[in-house]
C-alpha cells in the first residue's frame, strides 16, 4: 500500500531534520513507541503500541535510518511483529525549505499482514495517515524548540504512559492471580 | 475469534460507571450495544481487560423533549429511534438515519452513543448529528460537559471524550418549521456501512429560498464532516435544481477521501457530490 | 400413483432446524471433551526458521501443542484424488513443518481444557519466518519468477489439452474470429456453518469416531483411515446436521486427520470449530480462472469453434479434487449448442493461496460463463439479436443423445422449448422494445440471456475418481414403520423429505411413516455423498430401485400368505391385493400399527398378523409376518429389506433458460435488477419447492459472483477479504423477486427420470446477468466487463463516454 503525504511545519528545516534523526525525539514523536533502543549505526529496536481508537496492538520490531543527506532527505525503514499481525514500511522522507518553515514530503509503501490486513482493509490507509500527521505534528512541536528547551507534551504521549501504568497493573495482577 | 479473557462489571448508576472508568483508565470499556466493540475484542484488536456494562443503567435510553431540545439517551437503540413515530414528525432525519443502519439484529442491539463514542469513519449517526448539530453531554469524573458535534469528531474513530468520559445524552435543536430533512447512503455491499452517507438539515424561508443548510457526510474521509461549501452555496438562494447541483458539486471539497477495494477515493468524492443533490432533493420533496 | 412426488410437501428436516433443535457438530457435547485452536501461517510464504511453544504449553490448560515437526510423516498427505498425467503433487500435511505458503497455513495445533485456553495459547507460541517471495497472480505464476514449491522448479503443476475437431481450420476459415480474455473470479463457499470436527477415540475398544460437517462421510472414512492408519472398520464417520457446503465440505482437510489422530494420542475427545476468519482462509475457494477465448462463427451466427486457453489458479496445494475442477470445464465447454471444433488448455498453476476446489458448479459455471460469453460476443459481433445466435445453434429434440466435440453425450434436451418458454415469460419483443425507449429517454437498460445445460448426477463410475453409484436399503419395521438409509449424506439439500416423497409413494404409506438416515458410516451402507447434483439422480435412484426389489419380496410374500399365485396379486397404494379391487376393500383391513396415536408406547409384544380369510395385504401386515417368519415362503429369508447400489449409465444434463433485465444508474454506475426470470428443466421433479429453493439460491450466489464477490490476496498474497465485513455476500434486500418456471424433460437415464438442479442456478444465472450489464452498456462501446462488476467500474465507462 503506497502512501503519501505533505505537511508544513512551522519550523526551521536544520531543526527539523534533527529532531526527525535524534532517537530521544523519535520516541516521544512516533505514535504509540514505547521504547527505542539503539543497535547499531541509525538502527533502533523499537516496542510500539499502535492503532487508532480502541483498536490496537502492541509490535515489536526494528526502525532503521538510510540515505541520511542532513538536512534534506532520509529512508526510514520500519517492520514490526505482533499478536495482531506485522507492518514493514519503507518510506523516503524529503525536507525543503520554505523561509522559516519547512516542507516535509514521505512517500512510501507500507505493507500489512496477518488480522490487520484481512479485515483493516477500509481503515489501514486511513490509520497510516493519522498516525503520519501525529507524527509530524509532534515532530513540529519539537522543532520549534531550541535544542535546550524540556521537550513538549504530546497528546498521545500521555496517552501512552497511562497505557502503560495499566499494563503493569494487569501484568502484576495477572502474576498475582496465577 | 475469541477474545483475550476480560472482567465484566455492571454498574447500577452513571456515577459508579464513571467512577469505574476513572480508576481503570484505559484499561476498561465502557459497554454499550456492542456491536463494534464485541467484533474487534473477538478480533483480538480490542483487548480490554474490564468491560463496563452501561446497560443495565437505569434512563439512559429514552427520547424526551425539553423546551426547543430533543434528548436523546445515549443508550437508545437504532431501532427504537427508527421507530419513534414523535421523531418521525418532528425530526425525520433521525429515524431515518436510523432505518438505514446495518440489519434488525443490528438496530435492535446498537446504541446511538456507542455508534457516536466509536466513530467508525462509514457510521451513520455522525453525518446526521453534525446535519442536525447537536450537543454531546459527556460526563466524567469531574462532572459533565457539552460538546458541538462540530468539535466531537476529532479523526478516525477518535472523539474529543476522554478516555473517562461517558456519552449520557444527544441534544438536538428541535427543527424549526420549513426544515427539510433527508438521509441518503450508499452502503457497502459486505458491511452494510457507508461508502457515502449524506445527512440533509435544511429550512426554507417564507420567500422560498434556502434560510440555512447543514449537510453532514460521512463515509467519505476519516472523520464525518459538515460540508460547509455545500453549505454556504445553498444558504440565502432559491433551491432550484441547478442551484442545488451547483452545491453539491462542493459535497468533497478539500477532503482526503478514503479508497478501499469497494470504492476508489475519486469514485467516493463523485458519490458524495451525486448523492448530496440527491438528498437536499428528497428532503425538499418532503416540503 | 404420486401423492407425494410432485407436491410442494414442506421440508420435514425444517420445524428442527427452525426451532434450534438441530445438532451440528458443537452441539454435540462429550464430557471431558479437549478443545483445539489453530495457529496459523500470517505470512504468504516464508521458512520458518523457529517455533518456540514452551510458553504456550505452560499456560493453564493447555494439554498438548503439536507442531509439523512434531507431527513428521505420522499422518499420511491430504489427499488428491484427481489422477491427471504428470500432475505435481505436493506432500500436503496437516501441519506446516519447514515452511508455509499461504495465509492461513496451519502451523501448530494447540490442544487445551477449553476453547478460550486455547485460542489464547496460540498467541503465545513464537514461530520465527524468514519471508520468502510470494507469487499471487496466476499468470504470473505460470511464467517463472518466484516458486511456491521449491523442488518442483516452476509452478505448473500440470497442463492439459482437451477437445475435439480440429480447432486451428475452423478457427482460421471462419467468417469472423472474436477473442476475448476473461476472468472468473476466485470466490468464497461460505457455508453458513463452518467446518467442525470431534474425535473420540476408546482404547478399550480401539475405535475412532469423528464427527465431521462433510458432505462425504464414507469416502472421509476410508480417507482418514489411510492417513490416520487405523483400520477402516474401526473408524466411525458420523455427519450431524451440515448447514451447508457447496462443494467446500467435498473435501478431505488436514483439519480431521489431525484431531482424529491427537484423540488417540490423549485418549479423550478433541473439538475444533472453525471460526468464521479461519473458514474465509483455510477452507477452500472456488472459480480462480482467467482465460482467453477464441470463438469462431460464420456471418449468421454459426459457432464454428471455440478455444479456451485457461491458467487455473490451484493456490498452494491440492486438496481433494482441485486439479479437476478445470477437467469439468473442458467437459462443459460446448454449452447447448453444436460446436464442431473445441479445445481447452489448462495450464494449472500453483499459487500462494488457499487452494481452489469444488465450489456449487465445480468448473461448470466456469464452462457455461465461457461459452455464454462467448454467444454474446458472436452476437454483439454480427449485430444479432442473441436470441437468434442461441436459437442457431441448438441441436434438436430429435438429436438427442447429442454428442459434443468435448466427448459428452447430452442425454435428453429440448433447449428451445425452455428458451421459449423464458422469453414468453419474460416478454422479451416487449422488453427490448421498452429498451430502446428507455435508451432515448437516457436510461440505461439490459436484458441478459443465459441458455445453458450442465452436468449432473455425477456420475458413472467409469468417469469419477471414487465411484459415481450411490447406494440405499429400504427396511419396513415389524411395526410398518418404513426406514430407508442412503449414502448421499446431504447437507441442507432436503433428502429427508424428498427420498420419504418417493418412498411414500411406492410404498403407499403416508409420508410421516418414513425416516431417512443418513450420514452415520456405522449405520448406513457405504456411500459416496452428495455433490455434482447428484443426491436425487443416483441416491433418490437407488432408494427407488431399492423399493422395487422389496416389493418384489413383499409380492412374493403376500401370494405366499394370500396363497394365490404370484400372477394373481396386484400392488396398488393399499397393498397387495388378490384382484385388482378398489381401494375401499382393502381399507377396512386390519389397522396398521402406523395408526398409534403419536407419543404413545408401542406394545410390549408384536401383535400377531391377522391374514385369515382376506384378500387384500398392507405392507405393514407383510412386515410383520416377513418378520415373524413362522409362515413365509420356502428358503424365504426374514425381513423385509433391501439394499440397492445404483450405478448410473450417463450423467444428465438439465438446461434451461436465464433472463436478467437490470437498469444502471448513469450517474453512479450502482446495477439494479428490474427482473429475473428463469426456466430450469431438471427433468422430473420430485418437490417443486425444493427445487426452486435451489434454483434460488444458486440464483442469488450467481448475483454474488456476478456483483459482489472476490476473495482478494494482495500483492504479498495477504487476504484482504478476510471476514464478512469485507467479503460481500448478496443479502435478501439486495435481491429481485426470481420469476421461476419450468419445462420437464425427463431422462432415460435413472427410471425415476430425474436429472437434478442443486447446481443449475450459479451455472445458469452468472451469465445471464453479466451478458445484461454488458448488454446495457453495449451503446458505450463494451463487449465484456469482468466479475464482480463493481458499480465504479460501471461509471468509468459511462463517465469517459457521456
Ligand atoms: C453486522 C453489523 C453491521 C453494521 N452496520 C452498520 C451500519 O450500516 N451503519 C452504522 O452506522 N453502523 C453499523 N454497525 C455498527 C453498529 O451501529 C454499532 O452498534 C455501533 O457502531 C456501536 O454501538 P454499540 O452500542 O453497539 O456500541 P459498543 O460496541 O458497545 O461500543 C462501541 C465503542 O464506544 C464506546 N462507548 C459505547 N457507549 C459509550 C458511551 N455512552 N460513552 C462513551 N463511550 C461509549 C465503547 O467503549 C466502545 O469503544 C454495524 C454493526 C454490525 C455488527
Amino acid at each position: 500500500m503506497k502512501i503519501e503525504g505533505t505537511h508544513e511545519l512551522q519550523a526551521r528545516r536544520e531543526r527539523v531534520f534533527q529532531a526527525l534523526t535524534d532517537p530521544e525525539v523519535l520516541k516521544r514523536c512516533i505514535p504509540g513507541c514505547e521504547q527505542l533502543e539503539k543497535t547499531g549505526e541509525n538502527s533502533y529496536a523499537a516496542t510500539l503500541r499502535a492503532g487508532v481508537g480502541s483498536i490496537k496492538g502492541t509490535f515489536k520490531g526494528n526502525v532503521r535510518l538510510e540515505e541520511i543527506r542532513q538536512p534534506e532527505h532520509y529512508r526510514m525503514i520500519v517492520d514490526g511483529k505482533g499478536q495482531p499481525g506485522f507492518l514493514k514500511g519503507t518510506g523516503a522522507i524529503d525536507l525543503e525549505e520554505q523561509g522559516d518553515a519547512t516542507i516535509i514530503r514521505y512517500a512510501g509503501d507500507v505493507q500489512v499482514g496477518g488480522t490487520i490486513a484481512s479485515v483493516g482493509q477500509r481503515m489501514i490507509q486511513g490509520a497510516a495517515k493519522m498516525m503520519a500527521s501525529q507524527f509530524f505534528t509532534a515532530i513540529e512541536a519539537e522543532a520549534k524548540t531550541e535544542a535546550n528547551d524540556p521537550p513538549p507534551k504530546h497528546g498521545f504521549f500521555r496517552t501512552a504512559l497511562r497505557w502503560f501504568s495499566g499494563w503493569v497493573r494487569r501484568r502484576f495482577r495477572k502474576k498475582s492471580g496465577a | 475469534m475469541i477474545p483475550v479473557q476480560f472482567d465484566y462489571v455492571a454498574p447500577a448508576t452513571l456515577d459508579e460507571a464513571a467512577r469505574l472508568l476513572a480508576e481503570h483508565q484505559d484499561e476498561a470499556k465502557l459497554l454499550a450495544g456492542g456491536h463494534s466493540l464485541i467484533p474487534a475484542m473477538k478480533l483480538r484488536l480490542a483487548q480490554p481487560s474490564l468491560l463496563i456494562d452501561i446497560g443495565r443503567i437505569k434512563d439512559l435510553a429514552y427520547i424526551t423533549e425539553e423546551g426547543d431540545q430533543i434528548r436523546i439517551g445515549a443508550m437508545t437503540t437504532h431501532y427504537q429511534i427508527e421507530a419513534s413515530e414523535r421523531l418521525k414528525e418532528i425530526c425525520p432525519l433521525l429515524p431515518e438515519c436510523a432505518a438505514s443502519i446495518g440489519d434488525v439484529q443490528v438496530r435492535n442491539k446498537g446504541t446511538i452513543g456507542g455508534s457516536l463514542a466509536h466513530a467508525d469513519p462509514a457510521a451513520d449517526w455522525p453525518a446526521a448529528i453534525l446535519a442536525l448539530d447537536a450537543e454531546m453531554i459527556a460526563v466524567g469524573a469531574q462532572g459533565e460537559r457539552t460538546i458541538r458535534a462540530q468539535d466531537f469528531f476529532v479523526d478516525m474513530l477518535t472523539t474529543s471524550l476522554e478516555p473517562n468520559e461517558i456519552l449520557r445524552e444527544i441534544r438536538v435543536p428541535q427543527p424549526q418549521k420549513n426544515t427539510a430533512q433527508a438521509y441518503m447512503k450508499v452502503a457497502q455491499p459486505a458491511s452494510g456501512f457507508a461508502v457515502v452517507g449524506i445527512a440533509v438539515n435544511l429550512t426554507r424561508g417564507d420567500d422560498g429560498r434556502c434560510q440555512s443548510a447543514n449537510i453532514g457526510i460521512t463515509g467519505v474521509a476519516a472523520k464525518a464532516y459538515r460540508a460547509s461549501n455545500v453549505e454556504s452555496a445553498l444558504a440565502g438562494n432559491a433551491l432550484d435544481e441547478q442551484t442545488i447541483a451547483a452545491a453539491a458539486a462542493h459535497a468533497a471539497d478539500g477532503v482526503d477521501a478514503n479508497s478501499d477495494l469497494y470504492a476508489s477515493a475519486d469514485y467516493r468524492r463523485h458519490l458524495a457530490e451525486v448523492y448530496t443533490r440527491r438528498a437536499i432533493q428528497k428532503a425538499i420533496a418532503k416540503l | 400413483m404420486s401423492k407425494f412426488v410432485g407436491q410442494r410437501v414442506k421440508r420435514t428436516e425444517d420445524p428442527r432446524l427452525i426451532k434450534g433443535l438441530g445438532h451440528y457438530v458443537d452441539d454435540i457435547r462429550l464430557p471431558d471433551t479437549l478443545h483445539v485452536a489453530f495457529l496459523r501461517s500470517m505470512y504468504a510464504h516464508a521458512r520458518i526458521t523457529n517455533i518456540d511453544v514452551s510458553e504456550a504449553m505452560n499456560t493453564p490448560g493447555v494439554v498438548a501443542v503439536y507442531t509439523g515437526r512434531d507431527l513428521g510423516e505420522k499422518i499420511g498427505p491430504v489427499p488428491c484424488a484427481a489422477a491427471l498425467p504428470d500432475l505435481k503433487v505436493p506432500d500436503h500435511r496437516p501441519l506446516a513443518s519447514d515452511k508455509v505458503y499461504f495465509v492461513g497455513h496451519p502451523i501448530a495445533a494447540v490442544v487445551a481444557t477449553d476453547r478460550y485456553a486455547a485460542r489464547d495459547a496460540v498467541d503465545l507460541i513464537m514461530v520465527d519466518y524468514e519471508e520468502l517471495a510470494v507469487v499471487v497472480d496466476p499468470e504470473e505464476a505460470a511464467k517463472g519468477g518466484a516458486v511456491v514449491h521449491e523442488k518442483f522448479g516452476d509452478n505448473v503443476a500440470y497442463k492439459l489439452t482437451a477437445g475435439e475437431g480440429d480447432i486451428d481450420a475452423a478457427l482460421a476459415s471462419a467468417d469472423k474470429v472474436i477473442k476475448q480474455r476473461i476472468l472468473n473470479q476466485r470466490l468464497a463457499p461460505i457455508a453458513m456453518e463452518p467446518r467442525g470436527v470431534l474425535a473420540r477415540y476408546l482404547p478399550g475398544e480401539e475405535e475412532l469416531t469423528v464427527w465431521s460437517s462433510t458432505q462425504i462421510p464414507h469416502l472421509l472414512r476410508t480417507q482418514l483411515a489411510l492417513m490416520i492408519g487405523i483400520p477402516e472398520n474401526k473408524l466411525r464417520v458420523i455427519t450431524p446436521e451440515v448447514g451447508g457446503g457447496f462443494g467446500s465440505k467435498l473435501n478431505v482437510y488436514g483439519e480431521e486427520a489431525l484431531l482424529g489422530w491427537i484423540s488417540m494420542q490423549l485418549g479423550k475427545p478433541v473439538k475444533w470449530i472453525e471460526t468464521r476468519r479461519e473458514n474465509m482462509a483455510s477452507t477452500i475457494h472456488g472459480r480462480g480462472q482467467v482465460g482467453y477465448i477464441e470463438v469462431g462463427c460464420r456471418n449468421d451466427g454459426t459457432i464454428t469453434g471455440l478455444r479456451y486457453n485457461v491458467f487455473a489458479d490451484l493456490g498452494a496445494y491440492h486438496q481433494l479434487l482441485t486439479p479437476a475442477i478445470p477437467t469439468l470445464t473442458g467437459l462443459m465447454l460446448s454449452g447447448c449448442y453444436k460446436i464442431p471444433a473445441i479445445q481447452i488448455n489448462v495450464t494449472g498453476v500453483f499459487t500462494n493461496k488457499m487452494a481452489t476446489d469444488a465450489y456449487r458448479g465445480a468448473g461448470r459455471p466456469e464452462a457455461t460463463y465461457v461459452v455464454e460469453r462467448a454467444a454474446d460476443l458472436v452476437a454483439a459481433e454480427l449485430g444479432l439479436d442473441p436470441v437468434e445466435v442461441r436459437r442457431r445453434n441448438f441441436p434438436k429434440p430429435d438429436e438427442f443423445p447429442f454428442k459434443t466435440a468435448t466427448g459428452l453425450f447430452y442425454d435428453s434436451g429440448n433447449y428451445e422449448a425452455a428458451l421459449d418458454k423464458a422469453l414468453q415469460n419474460a416478454d422479451y419483443a416487449r422488453l427490448r422494445e421498452e429498451q430502446k425507449r428507455a435508451r432515448d429517454e437516457g436510461r440505461i437498460i439490459g436484458i441478459g440471456v443465459s441458455t445453458y445445460v450442465e452436468i449432473c448426477a455425477l456420475g458413472p463410475s467409469q468417469a469419477m475418481p471414487a465411484g459415481g453409484w450411490e447406494s440405499a436399503t429400504v427396511r419396513i419395521e415389524p411395526t410398518g414403520k418404513v426406514t430407508i438409509l442412503t449414502g448421499a449424506s446431504p447437507h441442507g439439500q432436503g433428502q429427508e423429505t424428498s427420498f420419504a416423497q418417493i418412498a411414500a409413494d411406492e410404498l403407499g404409506v403416508d409420508i410421516g411413516d418414513v425416516t431417512v438416515i443418513h450420514g452415520d458410516t456405522s449405520i448406513v451402507q457405504y456411500g459416496i455423498g452428495t455433490f455434482g447434483s447428484r443426491a436425487t439422480a443416483v441416491g433418490g435412484t437407488a432408494v427407488y430401485i431399492a423399493i422395487e426389489r422389496l416389493k418384489e419380496k413383499a409380492n412374493k410374500i403376500a401370494a405366499h400368505l394370500l396363497q394365490a399365485d404370484i400372477s394373481k396379486v396386484v400392488w396398488d397404494e393399499n397393498g397387495f391385493n388378490l384382484e385388482p379391487e378398489p381401494a375401499k376393500v382393502a381399507a377396512g383391513a386390519g389397522v396398521p400399527e402406523a395408526d398409534l396415536p403419536a407419543g404413545q408406547a408401542p406394545g410390549a409384544s408384536l401383535p400377531e398378523p391377522q391374514i385369515e380369510g382376506k384378500k387384500s395385504l398392507s405392507l405393514q401386515d407383510i412386515a410383520l409376518a416377513a418378520h415373524l417368519a413362522k409362515d413365509l415362503p420356502p428358503d424365504m429369508e426374514p425381513g423385509l429389506s433391501a439394499t440397492y447400489f445404483f450405478e448410473p449409465k450417463n450423467f444428465t444434463f438439465p438446461f434451461g433458460t436465464h433472463i436478467a433485465i437490470v437498469e444502471i444508474d448513469r450517474e453512479t454506475g450502482e446495477i439494479k435488477f428490474q427482473r429475473y426470470v428463469a426456466v430450469d428443466d431438471c427433468g422430473k421433479v420430485i418437490n417443486p419447492m425444493l427445487v426452486d429453493g435451489q434454483v434460488q439460491g444458486g440464483i442469488v450466489q450467481a448475483i454474488g459472483q456476478a456483483l459482489y464477490e472476490e476473495v482478494v490476496y494482495d500483492e504479498q498474497g495477504q487476504l484482504v477479504t478476510g471476514t464478512l465485513m469485507d467479503y460481500a455476500v448478496p443479502k435478501a434486500a439486495m435481491l429481485p423477486w426470481f420469476e421461476l418456471d419450468r419445462t420437464e424433460t425427463p431422462t432415460d437415464v435413472n427410471p425415476m427420470g430425474v436429472k437434478g438442479v442443486g447446481e443449475a442456478g450459479t451455472i445458469g444465472a452468472t451469465p445471464a446477468i453479466v451478458n445484461a450489464v454488458v448488454d446495457a452498456l453495449s451503446p458505450y462501446g463494451i463487449r465484456h466487463i469482468d466479475m464482480p462488476i463493481k458499480p465504479e467500474n460501471v461509471w468509468k465507462i459511462v463517465n469517459q463516454q457521456s
